[in-house]
């Protein structure tokens, strides 16, 4: 390879590139479902926006800088309740407090996070599911401040008063963002360092990086993205739960990563997709669902560890073969 | 001439086991140094001690006229030392390219950066390096498909990003044919006298040893047998005894 291919190379794999000959009709067809569709169908596309950037974000941590987190959604959590209590407490008008929840859930982020990346592989888990824990007994218990387990409702009107059409768009838009700008993260040398400290933190010490430090960065990425998707449901909602922030949002978010594919950034998209959409209509045939959920996992882990996404390019590399 | 690094009543236990007693040696700059001995000897965990991977570590090890025992290895490793692992430590799931890469931005003190200028900054040094390592034909693959050899090749480069002062090799011809270990330490010991840096390597090859070390330390049972030029080694009865066992006599 000499060097002028090794920087072309370079150009199209290792650059923050973004193929949008696949983005601008994927854009394309969410619109047009979205225009087409009932209301019902709109605010289920907005939830599964949501909760693919959620997914997204978390698997910044998991499947690039192998950090499993048992406890992501206290950042969704707090990114929900940041903007809530900022409206109803602060007195903030709810489209300044649009930036408070991401804020608060980095700012959690950073202060979990130093501790969590003190230790690495289960114990990492263990502490981050105990922050989480901590986070929703906190939101559970404070009736005074939170609500309590009632939640904060009431507030303000949901999607500020923007039809489900009007919201989904404005959440696709935003959404976008987050997720160019997440793999604009991977692709950068941030993204590369994750990446090293990820599959080695003693090599990436050896050359001299802090991996702690470079994992804490992480963290708090992922703990700012996953307050901008508690931030849009909390405003797709007009309400504000403790269960934001609870081990069921976490467990959603882990089966839609792997759903979805490990090791890839695709994965937590394609993740919420398929994990949505069963939980919408499977659950209408068959009352346990999350038994037909736990044959896909159960099916995913065995036959197919990379997920979806894996499949996919499994796929296309095929039928490129065939080509 | 001036010690670029001095080990000075350097003990490490683990447990009841001393790996380590009484270890004191200096290391004049510039000199290529083996560590030597039969397994369990100290030897890699004495290379640890220097490159700051190990707890609990006593006695005092100067570098650069500071004593670095209580640092971390990132620390270390800004302040001039590299190293390479026994066992291959590259990024097994990144390209060799992405390795080199890292090892480059990593050393630049960009990592946090959001810039893809700080790769094209770069992409020159590291298409270089590749190439002084024999890797630029394979820059593309994945290291988990590389042999041994290669992987070895890598992080001796990867190593040398950060164009350190003093280069530790934990055995890095483990494995490779013998064609492969005579290339990447005639590689390495070329390297090294271009650029000034101060080697000590683990190598249980004496053949290589005799032909890139100028002064080796025999070690047994965590304390040092002999020190000398490779031919006071090979003449050492004791060595002989211990280590070498005739073949070298």
């Amino acid at each position: 390879m000499t060097g002028q291919d090794l920087k072309t190379w370079r150009a199209k794999v290792a650059r923050a590139t973004v193929s949008w000959r696949f983005v601008v009709p994927a854009l394309a067809v969410v619109l047009a479902i979205n225009w087409m569709a009932s209301t019902s169908t709109s605010t289920m596309m907005t939830e599964i926006m949501i909760m693919a950037l959620f997914a997204s974000s978390l698997n910044l941590l998991m499947s690039f800088g192998h950090m499993v987190s048992f406890g992501h959604a206290a950042y969704f959590g707090l990114g929900a309740y940041g903007f809530t209590l900022a409206v109803v407490r602060g007195g903030v008008p709810p489209e300044l407090a649009l930036a408070v929840g991401p804020l608060v859930a980095a700012l959690g982020g950073l202060v979990f996070g130093a501790l969590c990346v003190r230790l690495t592989q289960i114990y990492f888990a263990m502490l981050t599911l105990a922050c989480a824990q901590i986070t929703y007994t906190v939101l559970f218990q404070w009736y005074d401040f939170t609500g309590g387990d009632t939640g904060i409702t009431g507030f303000m009107i949901p999607r500020f008063g923007l039809s489900e059409k009007g919201y989904a768009t404005a959440v696709l838009a935003v959404v976008t963002l987050c997720l160019l700008a997440l793999w604009g993260i991977v692709k950068s040398p941030l993204g590369l360092s994750i990446r090293a400290v990820g599959q080695d933190r003693y090599r990436a010490e050896a050359l001299g990086l802090g991996a702690r430090r470079v994992q804490l960065v992480a963290f708090v990425i992922a703990a700012f993205f996953a307050g901008v998707a508690g931030t849009l449901y909390s405003v797709l909602h007009g309400a504000a739960f403790p269960d934001y922030a609870g081990l069921g949002i976490t467990l959603d978010g882990l089966i839609m990563v792997v759903i979805g594919g490990l090791n890839s950034f695709a994965g937590g998209i394609w993740g919420a997709i398929i994990y949505e959409l069963l939980a919408t209509f499977v659950s209408k045939v068959i009352h346990e669902w999350e038994l037909v959920l736990g044959l896909i996992l159960l099916a995913i882990c065995l036959a197919a560890p990379a997920g979806f996404a894996g499949v996919s390019a499994r796929l296309r590399a095929m039928l490129g073969g065939i080509r | 001439m001036q010690p670029i690094l001095s080990a000075r009543h350097i003990r490490k236990a683990y447990g009841a086991f001393i790996a380590l007693k009484d270890i004191s040696f200096d290391i004049p700059k510039g000199e290529r140094h083996a560590l030597i001995g039969p397994n369990g000897a100290g030897k890699s965990t004495f290379i640890a001690c220097i490159a700051g991977q190990l707890p609990g570590v006593e006695g005092e090890m100067i570098f650069k006229g500071e004593n670095i025992l209580s640092l971390p290895p990132a620390r270390l490793a800004k302040k001039g030392i590299g190293r390479t692992f026994q066992i291959s430590r590259a990024f097994l799931h990144m390209s060799v390219l992405e390795n080199m890469m890292a090892a480059y931005v990593i050393a630049s003190g960009r990592w946090a950066s959001l810039s893809d200028r700080v790769y094209d900054e770069r992409i020159d040094r590291v298409h270089a390096m590749l190439e002084t390592v024999g890797l630029a034909d394979r820059a593309k693959d994945v290291v988990a498909d590389l042999s041994l050899g290669d992987r070895k090749r890598l992080e001796f480069g990867m190593a040398l990003a950060a164009d350190p002062d003093l280069l530790l090799l934990d055995e890095p011809t483990a494995g490779m044919s013998i064609k492969e270990r005579h290339f990447l330490m005639e590689m390495v010991a070329e390297r090294v006298d271009a650029t000034g840096k101060t080697l000590i390597f683990v190598e249980h090859d004496i053949d290589v040893v005799m032909k890139i070390a100028r002064r080796v330390t025999v070690m047994v049972r965590g304390a040092i047998l002999a020190q000398g030029s490779p031919e006071d080694i090979k003449a050492n009865d004791a060595v002989q005894a211990v280590y070498l066992g005739g073949g070298h006599g």
